[in-house]
């Protein structure tokens, strides 16, 4: 059994080893890359559980609250790996910004293992904590610039917020307790699914609350107002974490406790269940968010409200789970992968773009740096085609396979809505390229001077290896999250 | 009159409102943080009064505790993070901490 609990171990045995190795030898220099070995070796051993199996094990010792299924296990590779790249991001950046402090990283840790608990928790208890140890990571790493006032009040604004929703979120379990006795998923399915689901104006109220709390986690309209503030604020690499670690574990919890509690034919049925409220949030979510990133100066902020974006995309396919089921889970799945390469991609070109007080942030910094520095402009455009979906990246094949389940949903309108806002979200994507490539800085204008760092571009390289492999050849991760959306919904 | 457990649940509900109501009014991050504070403990009032009327298990006052160790570490890092803004600006008022603007 340890064997099969080996990811969480190895994170949160690694983190503290860590932990007190800064602590004794005073030195953060190799913190970044034994960090990022650290969370690739946790990654690998998700990976070596799924390979495994877990068939032969007795795992009734962690039930309820623990659930290693094919679905957390999906989680257990992906969640490291996302932040292991982070982690690699953080020791250019961190050096270049005299931001050198050790607890960057275990806060990236610590981050990653509350995100690995919630894709796996099964109990209302075990999530709590996973949210909590997640988010409290997650609000210090936003607010990690002390000195600076916008990191500081995006990291307020962040923490308010973040625990307004999560309150929202326990009072809707605490009130789903009482009507079924259950603090479990699957207690709360059995006592829900007994007495109708949602025919009791009480469990409706509770899933209004579950609702609002998962929207506010993964920032959906009109929950998203944190988002852009805090993404801004951050440090570059926080805000890497949170765009794809922390967006994706929100996710997993959003999919798991709709899925598992709330997944009975009446519930997930177009008319008489919560698809339609999800719907309605995901179309405003992608419309309004590609409407405000198209009017950004900053390309930091342009990409904060493209994560809003994506999240909407990923909120359709939600929504098409009562026709499409396990289709639409496994393309969700499908997109969190191609959406966390492109997205730590492109925000770790903008981390290389600039070095200490030349950042690159708004679109004028970045004026003919593509033809400056080609490698970097030929990186960044990359990882924003493949943002926009755009073949043969990954994230071409990411909006593909989610279209394709909505489609099979018998959903055409909300296909359309995809595409159609996919295609007008290739304008603030391209703007970028036409800054780079075609305009000119101003005289006298700051303009930003990339930085060198070889981790940094270990990193990009990583990624850019993952969108080309997942472009050119997605079938095996296709696979597996049709394999690990297959378990949870049966 | 007679207090039964749907008393508590009803004062719950009433304080998690009133949190609620004094998170979305004031400006002033302490009220608001105390606001949170007073929603969480509605949440605590329910989950006991609930498995008051559930005594078979525990499971409703087990949540309650772990939910008090939660939110006293989200208290910690909430007060840390106003500390450091009002080091910065001299104030604990987020109406003024608007320099992230679209």
């Amino acid at each position: 059994m340890f064997l099969v609990l080996s990811p969480f171990i190895v994170l949160a045995v690694g983190a503290l080893l860590l932990m007190l190795a800064e602590a004794f030898t005073g030195s953060e220099r190799s913190l970044s890359v034994v960090g990022s070995i650290v969370l690739f070796a946790t990654s690998a051993c998700g990976l070596a559980v799924w390979l495994l199996g877990t068939d032969n094990v007795d795992l009734s010792v962690l039930a309820p609250w623990i659930i290693l299924d094919r679905f957390s296990l999906f989680f257990n590779a992906l969640l490291p790996f996302g932040a292991a790249l982070v982690c690699l991001l953080s020791g250019g950046y961190l050096e270049e910004h005299r931001l050198q402090r050790g607890e960057f990283y275990q806060l990236i840790f610590f981050t990653t293992l509350g995100t690995m608990f919630l894709s796996a928790a099964g109990d209302g208890l075990t999530l709590l904590l996973g949210l909590e140890t997640m988010s409290i990571g997650a609000y210090a790493l936003t607010a990690f610039r002390r000195t600076s006032t916008r990191s500081v009040e995006g990291g307020l604004k962040y923490f308010l917020l973040g625990s307004f929703s999560a309150a929202l979120l326990l009072f809707g379990l605490a009130l789903l307790y009482g009507v079924t006795g259950h603090t479990d998923l699957a207690g709360l399915r059995d006592g829900l699914a007994h007495g109708g689901a949602l025919s009791d104006p009480r469990v409706i109220f509770a899933l209004l609350l579950v609702l609002s709390g998962l929207a506010f986690k993964v920032s959906a309209f009109p929950f998203h107002m944190w988002a852009p503030d805090a993404y801004e604020g951050a440090p570059t690499p926080a805000t890497s974490l949170m765009a794809s670690t922390v967006k994706a574990g929100g996710f997993a919890m959003a999919i798991r406790v709709l899925v598992t509690a709330f997944g009975d034919p009446a519930s997930t049925s177009w008319a008489s269940g919560w698809p339609p409220v999800v719907a309605w949030l995901a179309v405003l979510t992608i419309t309004i968010g590609n409407l405000i990133a198209g009017r950004q100066d900053s390309v930091k902020r342009m990409l904060a409200y493209s994560s809003v974006v994506h999240a909407g995309y990923m909120l359709v396919g939600l929504a098409a789970f009562g026709a499409a089921k396990s289709a639409a889970i496994a393309s969700i799945l499908f997109y969190l992968v191609t959406y966390t390469v492109s997205t730590i991609g492109a925000l770790g070109v903008l981390i290389l773009a600039g070095s200490h007080g030349k950042e690159a942030v708004s679109y004028e910094d970045l004026a003919g740096i593509g033809k400056r520095h080609p490698a970097l402009g030929l990186a960044f455009s990359f990882f924003l085609l493949s943002l926009a979906g755009i073949p043969p990246t990954a994230g071409f094949f990411g909006k593909w396979y989610l279209v394709k389940a909505i489609l099979e949903g018998g959903m055409p309108l909300l296909g359309v809505i995809t595409v159609l806002n996919s295609v007008l979200s290739a304008y603030y994507y391209l703007r970028v390229l036409v800054f780079m490539y075609m305009k000119e800085p101003a005289p006298g204008a700051p303009k930003a001077v990339p930085m060198r760092s070889g981790e940094v571009n270990a990193a990009l390289v990583i990624a850019a290896v993952c969108v080309a492999l997942l472009g050119l050849r997605p079938g095996a991760t296709i696979d597996a999250s049709e394999e690990a959306a297959k378990t949870l919904v049966q | 009159m007679m207090i039964t457990s749907d008393s508590y649940v009803f004062v719950a509900a009433i304080l998690f409102i009133i949190g609620g109501i004094g998170f979305l009014a004031r400006r002033n991050v302490l009220v608001q943080l105390m606001s949170i504070e007073i929603m969480l403990n509605a949440v605590n009032l329910t989950l006991v009064a609930f498995n008051r009327s559930r005594p078979e298990n525990h499971s409703g006052q087990i949540f309650a505790f772990f939910l008090i160790a939660a939110e006293a570490a989200e208290v910690a890092v909430g007060l840390a993070i106003v500390l450091s803004l009002f080091r910065l600006r001299r104030s604990v008022r987020s109406d003024e901490a608007d320099s992230l603007r679209n």
